[in-house]
């Protein structure tokens, strides 16, 4: 048979064809490399000297999964439905094929990848990979016979927690689920491949006997499945709640996975197809196709990041010592500096304690904790301890005055291409970059707690922040495993301020007589975690206040303080810190505050305000037209000018739910007259606060949107 | 020694399993467990008794692996949400499991150490299949050595573990014909048939509401691979199934099946005293080893120790339940312990009925306890070949229990 199928490298030695895959850079399936699998699998089958056949991979991956910027854009569900099953019939013909096929998995074996797998015959696959079926993380099912043949091989509860969820699982416990054969280390892989494929020649092994849709001892009775399936349909309706693939999934394994494989991969087919034209899908592939470009902007294109080894961390406060992991996690070497012995003491425990997750999973050992901290980290009140890093990051008092000061001191320390970032959340950076000689060299570096584990890193470009300064950042966010969203300064830079507009209408709502506890169910509803109360309790009604108050200062009289907001702030009663804000803690279950709800009472009858009953879409359409207000605020200060980085923005800084794609796209979906509207009959009610940006007027004017169509 | 007796009886119907085409099983959806978890709360319902005076579960599984795995006995009896102080053992004596549990419970209620003994007996062969299969997933792993080291090869492994094989070196011992073993199983088939017509299975099946694979729902209240239209002519035309040039078919063996038995046993007092007429009593049990490459004659050495210990010959037994696993079995235990042929099988046997391995043996004893019933007979034997070589038998006898 021919050996070269440019994608597909074929070998035949003693009766077996060795197909390698190489589809540079990941192995995706795209259409090209498919063709070019489906051909060697032909000429395979017509050659009488190949008994046997072992596919495998290249690189870091056996295959990386179907290329989803093909699917991104397909509005004809029957297209795709055409598509589909065209591609289900060649994996079905692969294994009901003349000829025993043999995976051998060399690298990770994701979604259409662990399809063609399961297809084969048999499976050996190096240890520590991972296998799996991640299609619900972009709103998709797997559509490649995923549902119907992972329960067939592994059981029908752990086929649903991984398709539900999208984990993958390792190696070791694929086999053990029985879902890979063998274990080999790559350089014995093919050898144990071949191995395999001659225990089928030999007839030791039965290809037809191994196929899924002739393996049937994982099924289970109507009643097992019965019970099974609506106890998964229950928790996923807790946990997957505005999204769609979950269910589809679900429905796949409920419908399908009976003793017809074939009317089963239609189904699966069918309900693929649902995903992928569904909001939710497009959303979601947006989110990972936008999440993996942020940062690649044309600024600093072409520039090189300079290498960064070593971090000074000052300040060991909650964000400082979340930091810190981050950093040692990423194998950076870190310094913590803090103002005194006490403070430094205090910084080191709360260091640990970002590790007692990881120690408490037995993900690491407590003597590995030790070492790490005693290799890698140094702690010290001497600012001089940062004369060898490469990066120095602040998170001291949010004080103007002695941030200031201690820049100027490491500008002393320091060498020059050593960038300071300042983890502030409120003062403006360009003043504070006043002070050094070399402005270019700052940056804001804006962490969200718990640093550890937010994956957002928003990164603020003062006025005078260099190009080289803000590539190395955005390379150092990555190096650090976060996703940098690159902003402009001003009051509250970008999230805080989004937050504050988004949740921003509650106030008004509640002083109009709605019942605060309505506003916290219509934000749930909508798919943000929390609710405006008790987002201020948590994060203190009084640090609200403040940045309410510098924004009224800096961004002029639409950002007015509500009385409202000034008589409970008044209170005293500053939220979780302080036992109680807008709701009291000190019972077992958090009840309305007595001291808010009397304010609360006191206004609306000074005021002559009633109580009013607000329909739930009501409330989320103010809620959210000011959000999107304030998006267009921002963006016509020239604060930011990518929504989609906006989006990603909320959508991991907040948890701005995934599934509706974030503001801006929101937004769009809405219809940018339709929301101008909407805010100027708020207007109309509530003042200028409401006032539609001339940007949204422009737009909706025009019949722009927020992204391109 | 106290006297035992069969205070009740009940299976389910056995359905015709196909593992590599389940659709067409129609007890397809339903495990075997769950065949039971219905089947044993109904039983002892219809014998009248609390399920609280059960002292003892006997639970008789030929393939206790993946879902037939039943932590000993107990999962069967919380499926059924039974009291948690009945006890449980799982047994396995392969197609011999479910008459095993007949012989230890009636030991133990002999003896003194329990009144009341449930025994049960499942098999699924869709969903739990028997042989290659099996052992391809490991599911089951005989020892390699036994094939392999000269020093077992006089144990022939590969025709022991086979037992179409075992069948064939039993035709060969014998000089029956092909024929004969086609005629018998026609003769089974033809008997259940009538049986099934006149009704007699009816006091024995609980009818079982079974999804098809389809979704569709389906009572199913009687055996599924016994045929009414079965001829020598077509028997005939059957080609071996396990050797090329070999005599044993489809049609000349027992089908697999699924199902799930049951059957209650007391001592003879406490019958009398709670005023429960018992189907027999149970007289005498008998087990035996014999060559496993030819399994199937299993039955005449387990049968004459039965029949040994209760001081009877084969003469006066009445009536005799034979599993035919195989027809040859069957015509060989005739042969070999001198059989009026006639009194075998009456109401059709396993080649027609079918044989859900573990679960047979209650099935073999309660229907021979009520054919002595309805045909008026006083002593029956029930035994079965069991693969490895070996036999089991069990002897009953009907008496008039005025109370």
């Amino acid at each position: 048979m021919k050996t070269d199928f440019k994608s597909v490298q074929v070998a035949v030695k003693d009766s077996v064809a060795v197909f390698t895959m190489n589809n540079p850079p990941v192995n995706q399936l795209s259409d090209h490399f498919v063709r070019a699998l489906a051909d060697a699998f032909t000429e395979a089958y017509a050659d009488e000297a190949v008994k046997a056949i072992v596919i495998t991979g290249t690189g870091k991956n056996f295959i990386a999964g179907a290329d989803i910027t093909q699917i991104k854009d397909v509005t004809d569900r029957e297209q795709i439905l055409t598509h589909v099953r065209a591609n289900t019939r060649w994996l079905s013909s692969v294994e009901t094929g003349p000829k025993p096929v043999i995976a051998a998995i060399n690298g990770n074996c994701l979604g259409g990848g662990l399809e063609i797998a399961m297809c084969c015959h048999y499976r050996v696959a190096v240890p520590g990979i991972d296998l799996g079926q991640p299609e619900v993380q972009i709103g998709l099912i797997p559509g490649a016979g995923g549902t119907q043949r992972l329960p067939r091989l592994i059981g029908l509860s752990n086929a649903v927690e991984m398709i539900t969820t999208g984990r993958p699982i390792k190696t070791e416990k694929a086999l053990s689920r029985g879902l890979v054969d063998e274990i080999a280390p790559a350089d014995k892989l093919i050898d144990t491949a071949v191995h395999a494929a001659q225990k089928f020649i030999m007839r030791f092994l039965n290809s037809k006997l191994r196929t899924t849709r002739n393996i049937f001892d994982r099924f289970p009775s109507a009643a097992e499945k019965k019970n099974l399936i609506g106890m998964v349909k229950a928790m996923t309706a807790a946990q997957a709640k505005g999204y769609i693939a979950p269910f589809k999934a679900i429905e796949a394994m409920e419908r399908g996975f009976g003793y017809d494989l074939d009317a089963d991969l239609q189904i699966e087919a069918e309900l693929f197809a649902d995903c992928v034209v569904s909001d939710v899908a497009k959303n979601l592939i947006d989110i990972f196709l936008n999440t993996r470009a942020a940062g690649r902007l044309p600024r600093i294109e072409g520039l090189q990041p300079a290498k960064i080894k070593k971090v000074a961390m000052l300040g060991g406060g909650v964000m400082g010592s979340g930091i810190i992991n981050a950093l040692l996690n990423s194998g950076f070497e870190a310094v913590l500096w803090d103002i005194n012995d006490q403070a430094l003491e205090k910084g080191m425990g709360a260091v640990r304690k970002t590790f007692g997750y990881a120690i408490k999973k037995k993900k690491m050992k407590p003597a590995d904790l030790d070492n790490l901290l005693q290799n890698r980290l140094t702690a010290t009140t001497a600012l001089e301890a940062a004369k060898d890093v490469d990066l120095v990051i602040e998170a001291v008092l949010e004080d103007m005055a002695i941030k200031q000061e201690i820049w100027k001191k490491l500008e002393t320390i320091c060498r020059p291409e050593v960038i300071f970032a300042t983890n502030t959340s409120a003062l403006p950076i360009t003043e504070m970059a006043t002070v050094l000689e070399d402005p270019g060299r700052m940056i804001g570096l804006h962490f969200f707690n718990p640093a550890e584990r937010m994956q957002l890193l928003e990164i603020i470009c003062a006025q005078k922040t260099s190009d080289q300064t803000l590539a190395t950042s955005v390379a150092f966010a990555r190096a650090i495993k976060k996703i940098p969203i690159v902003v402009n300064d001003g009051p509250g830079f970008y999230v805080s301020r989004q937050l504050s507009g988004l949740f921003g209408a509650a106030v008004f709502l509640s002083a109009d007589g709605v019942d605060s506890a309505e506003v916290e169910k219509a934000m749930i509803a909508f798919g943000m975690p929390m609710g405006p109360a008790t987002l201020a309790d948590l994060t203190g009604i009084d640090i609200g206040y403040h940045v309410g108050k510098t924004f009224e200062k800096r961004l002029g009289p639409r950002y007015k303080m509500h009385p409202l907001a000034e008589r409970i702030y008044q209170t005293g009663c500053y939220g979780r810190k302080t036992g109680a804000g807008y709701f009291d803690y000190s019972g077992p279950r958090p009840v309305p505050n007595p001291k808010v709800v009397a304010v609360l009472e006191q206004y609306r009858r000074e005021n002559n305000v009633a109580p009013k009953e607000m329909d739930q879409q009501e409330i989320i359409d103010a809620m959210l037209a000011l959000g999107i207000n304030e998006g267009a605020l921002i963006m016509q200060e020239g604060i930011c000018d990518r929504p989609q980085d906006m989006d990603l923005a909320m959508i991991y800084g907040t948890g701005f739910p995934p599934y509706r794609g974030g503001i801006f796209k929101y937004a769009d979906k809405w219809g940018l007259e339709n929301v101008v509207a909407k805010l100027e009959e708020l207007e109309k009610r509530y003042g200028p606060r409401f006032a539609p940006a001339d940007l949204l007027k422009e737009m909706a004017g025009s019949g722009r949107t927020f992204y391109a169509r | 020694m106290k006297e035992v007796v069969i205070a009740g009886y009940l299976r389910t119907a056995q359905s015709r399993s196909r593992p590599n085409d389940p659709a067409r099983d129609w007890f397809c959806k339903l495990r075997a467990d769950e065949l039971l978890a219905q089947l044993l709360p109904e039983t002892i319902k219809r014998t009248g008794i609390d399920a609280a005076e059960i002292d003892d579960f006997l639970l008789g599984c030929a393939t206790g692996v993946t879902e037939q795995w039943a932590y000993g006995g107990r999962t069967p009896i919380i499926l059924a949400n039974l009291p948690e102080t009945i006890p449980a053992k799982f047994i396995d004596q392969q197609c011999g499991s479910a008459m095993a549990g007949i012989q230890i419970g009636f030991m133990e209620i002999a003896m003194g150490f329990a009144d009341t003994v449930l025994v049960g007996g499942m098999e699924h062969m869709t969903r739990v299949p028997m042989g290659g299969t099996t052992i391809d997933r490991g599911h089951v792993q005989p020892n390699m050595s036994l094939f392999v080291d000269p020093k077992y090869a006089h144990w022939d492994m590969i025709t022991s573990m086979n037992m179409g094989l075992t069948a064939e070196k039993l035709f060969k011992q014998n000089d029956f014909t092909k024929e004969d073993m086609d005629q018998w199983a026609v003769r089974s088939h033809q008997l259940a048939s009538q049986a099934r017509k006149e009704g007699f299975f009816k006091d024995e099946i609980l009818p079982i509401e079974a999804e098809q694979a389809d979704g569709t729902k389906m009572v199913v209240d009687t055996d599924q691979a016994v045929r009414d239209d079965a001829t020598l002519e077509g028997m005939a035309e059957l080609k071996p199934a396990f050797k090329k040039d070999g005599v044993i078919t489809a049609g000349n063996s027992s089908p697999l099946n699924a199902a799930a038995t049951s059957m209650i046993l007391m001592s003879r007092e406490t019958a009398r005293q709670k005023k429960i007429k018992p189907l027999a009593t149970v007289r005498s049990i008998g087990f035996a080893g014999v060559d496993p490459t030819i399994m199937g004659h299993g039955p005449v050495p387990a049968s004459q120790r039965a029949l040994e210990a209760a001081g009877l010959k084969a003469a006066d037994i009445d009536f005799w339940e034979i599993n035919e696993a195989f027809s040859i079995v069957a015509l060989n235990c005739i042969k070999h312990l001198g059989i009026d042929a006639d009194r075998v099988n009456v109401m059709g046997g396993g080649a027609a009925i079918g044989h859900p391995l573990g679960a047979t043996g209650v099935r073999l004893v309660g229907t021979l306890a009520r054919i002595l019933n309805i045909k008026g007979g006083r002593y029956g034997c029930a035994n079965a070949c069991v693969g490895g070589g070996q036999g089991v038998a069990t002897i009953i006898e009907r008496e008039n229990y005025d109370w």
